[in-house]
Parts: structure tokens; sequence; C-alpha cells
């Protein structure tokens, strides 16, 4: 049979070349992809969202907001419908772009991406590239450059087709000036509002409304779940009291560390500066030695008069004006050839002339303060805090395990804790399930604890729960208050208040409406309008964004025009526009520059989503939210 | 051959008439399969080929962008044009290129641009954004009529919110104003039913909107 392959020799070598041709073009990417932990969350064209993905999504965008929120961010920001919504339709985005480009073959050459990172501001240290920072980033989202750099790339590409379309946007000027002219327009108008208070005598409400209303919104007049707690803290400070140490200790302690209680010398001077950089030309060179001869002699011949010498020669602004004097200084504090002559000196001794890169001095010495050490007396409190906290930080992991066995051992009191690490138990006023009011408690994992039922049934300490670095907190209920629904006996004068306001407001605007209605027809109505103002688009102190809006609806044509608008607290307003002034806009007016570019900008933007809507039905996208939101309990 | 028991040598035999018979028909079907696996890959080579070149230009137009260098970005988006005309790349300098040249107040060449990623474009998305620019472009030369005609036939259903906002603009700027009014509508519809599925994500573009709308009187 295999007499034609045997026959055919060189045509069987071809196809075995050919069949091996194709494995090295198709690679092996295809086999080797990993589908991703977790269920589907999204399905965009062929690629599957998994919740790993999501989850990692989400992770990153905490990050974000906590780097710019800082003290402010709060996970729970992120924690509901809405806002998983929103990192998940990021996550759809980037896949769109992510399969259009790949499908475009948009790509970036490995020199772009080198010319990237090469350039990238937070990468730079002296101006240059920093391959050390690089390291740093990379590492630091838990990345081989290998991946970070695939990742980045993928970056760059979607940036390519999102960058084409945001910034090549751009808006006709015409469209600009009508926009200008919007924000500029001026109504001159009076206003008066009609409070819900005036129709609370009118108001009769049903006489089942209140029960009503109560059986409708049981939930509001639920008093939430609250404990009161004990609790007490286990930290280096509280281990600190417990510990004893000597006198021998702290002497013996002063005695190996001489050098951290001694204070050096340190030496008050005057100077005479002639400055003399170390480039200057030999003639000025001269001149500068010259000079501080003349001065040196003068100065040795009247010691009294240096401070008037330096006073009037000196070119040293700080010291000069007070007669070249600098003041105390130990050893470190002045450039080398100063501090020599300074130390080497005897008081009221003047130096030679002594050279330094700022130039030429002439010092004379004023007073030396000797070196001294700090009495053992002074610095007892210090040795003692210092090998207390040591000896602290030796005892705390032995104790924090004795602790924890401890509160957990001997779940039904923390007295035994109490009594043997000598701490100080501390009680709580009411919390909250979500912690109100916790105060030091305020801890996730100790809330969590203590709503436990281990905590209010069996009435059991919660574990140790480390709440800082070397800080374990353990608590237990005093006592438990459920969460219970408020009589209606207790709560019906609040909801007959709240509903007669309701219906009072009802009231207010059917008689706004009504005044309308008449004022429109060109009827007389008593009205005490306000004073006349100005207003434009972008609104005004004591005018509703719906009272704006309201304003600039009335047309034009006919003046003086009338409105209306609720606010839900204030009542309802009625308007009476008596003036309309369009201000001219000049053609170099710079609001029309900004305008357009903003405009640009807006449609840029627009664009893009529009586009991404369209790369959504081009590419089929399902979305899974059933699986989005079954994943949040844990 | 010997070695073979009779069960095997009838197999063989039988194994040997099937060659004969289909031998060349099964060389036939794995020889056109392989070249036309081979040949798949080489027009997938060009093509991966092609692109690469095409984005080294976008690459530089995108340069030239962030210099606005007006001259550059057209130079080399014209480059694409010639050489790799069907490419997404082509379209997305042209876009970025126009917007340089409407910038440096060269309307002419910014509306050449303009047009041919109308005419042009690889991706349909693309040629509708060109067609909302070109609209634009025209807008400022005051060429009203002719702009709404670019905007004429109807875009695909992602884009009929933009371009019936911008429809609206001209159409307002002609003092249309009834038509104008309905154009918005349109477009605060599109941006009603946008906000459904991305919740939050259009309440500025819809405020601006209603704006517009309301900016034309009329309307209660």
């Amino acid at each position: 049979m295999f007499d034609t392959v045997r026959n055919n020799k060189k045509l069987a070598q071809i196809i075995l070349g050919l069949v091996s041709l194709t494995f090295a073009f198709f690679g092996i990417e295809a086999y080797v992809k990993s589908p991703g932990a977790g269920g589907e969350v999204a399905r965009v064209g062929k690629i599957r969202v998994s919740h790993g993905e999501f989850a990692e999504a989400q992770r990153n965008q905490q990050d974000r907001m906590r780097e710019v929120l800082g003290k402010q961010f709060d996970p729970k920001m992120l924690d509901n419908p809405e806002a998983r919504r929103a990192v998940l339709e990021s996550v759809i985005n980037q896949k769109l772009l992510a399969l259009e480009a790949s499908g475009a073959r948009l790509g970036v050459s490995d020199e772009q991406l080198r010319d990237f990172i090469s350039t990238a501001p937070a990468l730079q240290e002296n101006g240059k590239f920093s391959s050390a920072k690089y390291d740093a980033l990379v590492r630091s989202r838990g990345m081989s450059r290998e991946g970070f750099e695939q990742t980045l790339r993928q970056d760059l590409v979607q940036q390519q087709l999102v960058g084409a379309i945001t910034e090549s946007g751009f808006s006709a000027r015409a469209l600009a000036e009508h926009w200008v002219a919007l924000q500029v327009e001026e109504r001159e108008f009076a206003q008066v509002q009609i409070k819900p208070e005036q129709f609370v005598a009118q108001v009769k409400l049903a006489p089942d409304a209140v029960q009503k209303h109560y059986e409708a919104n049981r939930a509001q007049f639920e008093t939430p779940e609250q404990v009161k707690a004990e609790f007490v803290t286990l930290s280096l400070d509280s281990l600190m009291h417990q510990i004893s140490v000597t006198d021998d200790e702290i002497k013996s302690w002063y005695d190996g560390h001489p050098d951290r209680y001694q204070q050096a010398e340190e030496r008050r001077a005057s100077h005479i500066l002639i400055p003399l950089s170390k480039d200057a030309s030999e003639a000025d060179q001269k001149a500068a030695r010259d000079k501080a001869g003349s001065l040196l002699k003068a100065a040795r011949a009247n010691p009294g008069d240096f401070a008037k010498l330096a006073k009037e020669n000196s070119k040293d602004p700080g010291s000069a004006q007070n007669g070249g004097d600098l003041g105390f200084f130990a050893r470190g504090a002045m450039v080398k050839p100063f501090e020599d002559a300074a130390f080497a000196l005897k008081v009221n001794e003047i130096s030679d002339v002594v050279q330094s890169d700022f130039g030429l001095h002439i010092i004379k010495l004023a007073e030396i303060k000797p070196a001294k050490s700090r009495p053992i007396e002074e610095v007892r409190g210090e040795i003692a805090d210092e090998l207390k906290r040591a000896a602290a930080g030796r005892k705390y992991a032995e104790a924090a395990e004795q602790f924890t066995n401890a509160v957990y051992e001997q779940a039904d009191s923390l007295k035994p804790v109490i009594e043997k690490f000598k701490l100080t138990a501390q009680t709580t006023d009411w919390i909250g399930k979500a912690g109100q009011g916790a105060g030091k408690l305020s801890n996730p994992k100790v809330i969590a604890a203590l709503f436990g039922d281990d905590a209010i049934k069996n009435k059991r300490n919660t574990e140790a729960i480390e709440i800082a670095p070397n800080t374990l907190v353990s608590a237990r209920v005093l006592e438990h208050k459920p969460a219970a629904l408020r009589s209606l006996e207790e709560v019906r004068a609040d909801i007959e208040k709240q509903l007669t306001l309701v219906e009072a407001g009802k009231l207010a605007q059917q008689d706004a409406a009504a005044r309308l209605e008449k004022l429109r027809k060109g009827e007389s109505v008593d009205i005490a309008w306000s004073e006349a103002r100005k207003i434009t688009r972008n609104g005004m102190p004591g005018v509703s964004p719906e009272g704006v809006r309201s304003l600039f609806k009335v047309s034009p044509d006919k003046l003086p025009a009338y409105a209306m608008a609720e606010s839900p607290i204030a009542g309802t307003f009625l308007y009476k526009v008596t003036a309309i002034n369009k201000p001219a806009i000049k053609p170099d007016d710079p609001r029309l520059k900004s305008a357009q570019s903003q405009l640009a900008q807006a449609s840029g933007g627009a664009e893009l989503d529009a586009y991404l809507a369209a790369l959504r039905t081009r590419y089929k996208v399902e979305v899974n939210l059933a699986a989005l939101e079954a994943r949040q309990q844990p | 051959m010997a070695a073979y028991d009779l069960e095997e040598q009838e197999q063989i035999s039988e194994l040997k008439a099937w060659w004969a018979r289909y031998g060349n028909l099964v060389t036939t079907l794995l020889l056109v399969a392989a070249v036309g696996v081979f040949a798949w890959q080489a027009w997938n080579w060009y093509q991966r080929n092609q692109a690469a070149q095409a984005s080294g230009i976008l690459t530089n137009v995108q340069k030239a962008a962030s210099q606005r260098d007006a001259k550059q970005a057209a130079a080399y988006a014209g480059e694409l044009i010639d050489k790799f005309p069907g490419t997404t790349q082509a379209a997305l300098a042209v876009l970025l290129a126009s917007r340089l040249q409407f910038d440096g107040g060269d309307v002419k060449t910014a509306k050449v641009q303009l047009n041919w990623a109308v005419d042009h474009a690889a991706e349909p998305e693309l040629r509708e954004i060109a067609r909302l620019r070109l609209a634009n472009l025209l807008l400022d030369e005051k060429a009203t009529d002719e702009a709404l005609k670019v905007l004429e036939r109807d875009p695909i259903p992602a884009f009929v919110g933009r371009f019936a906002e911008l429809r609206g603009d001209i159409l307002a700027t002609q003092g249309k104003t009834e038509e104008a009014r309905k154009s918005y509508g349109v477009a605060i519809t599109k941006a009603d039913e946008a906000a459904k599925s991305a919740p939050g994500e259009n309440d500025r573009a819809k405020a601006t909107l209603q704006l517009k709308l309301e900016s034309l009187g009329g309307v209660q």
C-alpha cells in the first residue's frame, strides 16, 4: 500500500512539509489559553468575561478611586448594582475595542512600545529613564516585564482607536456662537413663592390615610438592630505598663551608650567673607587675596573692631549686618576648611586667611561651649521608656498568642485577660450594624463579629482581631436591641404631619397652576411679586434648577410671560419674565474659543459613545446580570 | 510478505485495492487542502504586513497631531490613502488630519479628506463619524443646505441620536424652529434609550439637548 508513497517520494515530502508549515503558522496559542476562573458575567462577541476578570477590574477601579479620593474613599461607593454595572460596561468597552483593533490589525511596534516606556514621566529619574523604577512599577502590579508589556501594548492599541476618534472631534464656529449666546442671555424676572404651609389648614386626610401609609412603608418605621459592647485592647502600650525597669538597667544602658546622651562641643565665631570662585582669573584671585591680606592685618591690629570691619567689608549677606557673627555651630554644620579653622582657634583669636568654596574667610572665635553629657537624672525617663518599649516588643508575640487563646477558651468573660494583662475594659454606646457609633471599634471585622450569633445569642467574646499593627481587640456584647417595628401610635403624629404637608404641597401647586392660567389669559391676579432680578441659564442662588429651566422655557415672543416650577421643599414658584436681554458677542470674544474647544471635546466624546454602541451591535454583547449580582454575596 | 498470515494478507490486499482506487483522490484532496491552508496563511501574512506598515504611518500622524503639525499630518495621511486605502488605519489617520487642517484654517484640505473618509473608510462607523464632521465643516462655511444633505441618508442605528442632534443644530441656525424641535426630540429619545443600557452616563448629554430644545421656545 505504501507503493504510492514510495513511488512519489517528492510529493509525500511536499505534503509533509506543508502540514508542518501550517503548524508553524497557526501556532499553539489557541490551545494554551486558559478559560479563566469563575462564572461568566458577559460575552462580547466570542470573548467571555469571567467573574474573575470582572473582579479584577473592580479592584483596579477601587485602587484608582482610592488614589484620587485618599481618605475619603469608601469601598461602599462601589458596592451597589449601578457601580458594578458601570465597571462591567467599561470592561465590555475594552473588549469591544480589543476585538475591533485586532480585526483591523491595529498594532504597536516594539519600537513604539519602547519609546512609550522610556519617555513615561513616572519612570524618569534625574531626567533619564530609570530601569529600577520600571521594575518597581512592574512588580507593584504583580507582573513580569513581558506580561506588563503585553498589557501595555493592548492599552496602546486601544488608545490608538479611542484617541483617533475623540481627539479628531470638532465643532463648527456657528455652533459655538449659538452656545455662547445661550449662556449669556439674561432674563429679567419676578417671582412669588406659594408655600404649602398656607394650605395646611385646608387639608383633610382620609381617616385611614395614616394607617395605610404605615402599612405601606413599614421599613421606614423600623428601628435598626443595635448592640452595646465591652472591649479590651492588647497593644505595645498596654504591655509597657506592666514592665518595670530597675535603676541598674537604666544605668548600664546609659553607660553603654555614651554618644546618645552627649551634647557635642559648639563654637560661636564671626567672619569676614571675600567671595572668590574657584575658576576666577588669576588677576581676580590676586586682587581678592590682597584684599583679604590687608583686612587680616587691620583685624589683627585692632581685634576689638572686628565686628565693625566685618560689617563694612564682609560680603556674606547673612552675617555682615551682625558684625560677621554666625552664632553657635557644632562640627558638621560648616564647610570643612572653615570648620577646621574655627575649631582650631582659641577664644578671641583671629585665623589666617582661610579658603573655602565660598571664597576667603577671616575668622574670629567668640565663645566655646564645651561638650557635655546630659546627666543621668535628666534622661532617666527617656531611657526607661525606651527599655520598656523594647521589652514590650519582645513580649508582644507571646502575649498576643496567650490573649488570643484566653479570649477564646474563656469566652464568657473578658475578666481573665483583663487580670492577666492588667488591661482596662472600655464600653461603647449603641452601635449600628454598619458600624455607626462604634468609635474605636469601627473595624468591619469587629462589627461583623459583634453582630454574629456567637456574640449575640451565645454571649461569647469575639475572637482576638488585629485592628492595627500590634494591636489586638476582643469585644463582647453587653446589651442587644433587635430590629423592631415602632408602633403605629408612636409614629402617628409624625406620619400625620408628613402626609398633611404633602397634601398641602399639592394644594399649593393647584393654586399656583390656577393663578398661572389666569395670568396667561391676561386676567388680573392679586400677587405680591418680588423685586425684578436678572438671571442667566447658569442660574443663581435661590432659584432651583427647575426654576431656571422654566424661566428659559417661556417663549420670548410675548412679554411679560409667566411660568411655574415646583420645588419639593419650598413649595411652588410662579415666575414673571419681564424682559429678555441678548448681549452681542464680539468675534474675538475669548468665550467663543473656549466654547468651541469644549464643544469639539464633547462631540468627540459623543461620537466615541456612538462608535462603541455600534460595535456593541456588530459584535453582539450579552450581559449576565444575574451572575454579576449572585456572586456578590459571599 | 511471507511473515504475514492469511488473514493479514487478505487485509493488506484489500487496502491495496482501496488505495489503487482512491489513492489519487485522497492525495489530491490532501494536496488541495494543504495548498488552501497555505494560501490562507499567506494571505493573512500579507494582510498583517500591510497593516503593520499602515500602523507605522498612523503613528506618525498621531505624533504630528500631538505636535499640532498640520502639514506633516496631511502628508502622512495622504501616504496612507495612497498605499493602504482599505485599512482602518487610513480612516483613523484622515480623521485626525482633518481636525488639524480645520484648526489650521485649511478648510479645503479638511473637506477633501473628510469626503474621502465618507466614501472610502473601511468601517461603517468611521464613515458616519466622517459625515458628522463634514457637516460641521460645511456649516462653518454657511453651506447649511449642503450640510443637511450630508446628513440626509439614515445612519447606522447607533448614530441616529448624534445625527439628529446636529441636524437640529443646523436647522436652528437656519431659523427652522419647528423642524429643529422635531430633530432634537428624536435625539432626546435616543439619549433616553442609551441611558437605559448604561444608566447615568448620558445625563449631561441629555441636559444639553434639553437646553437646546427649550431654547427654541414653545416647549411646555
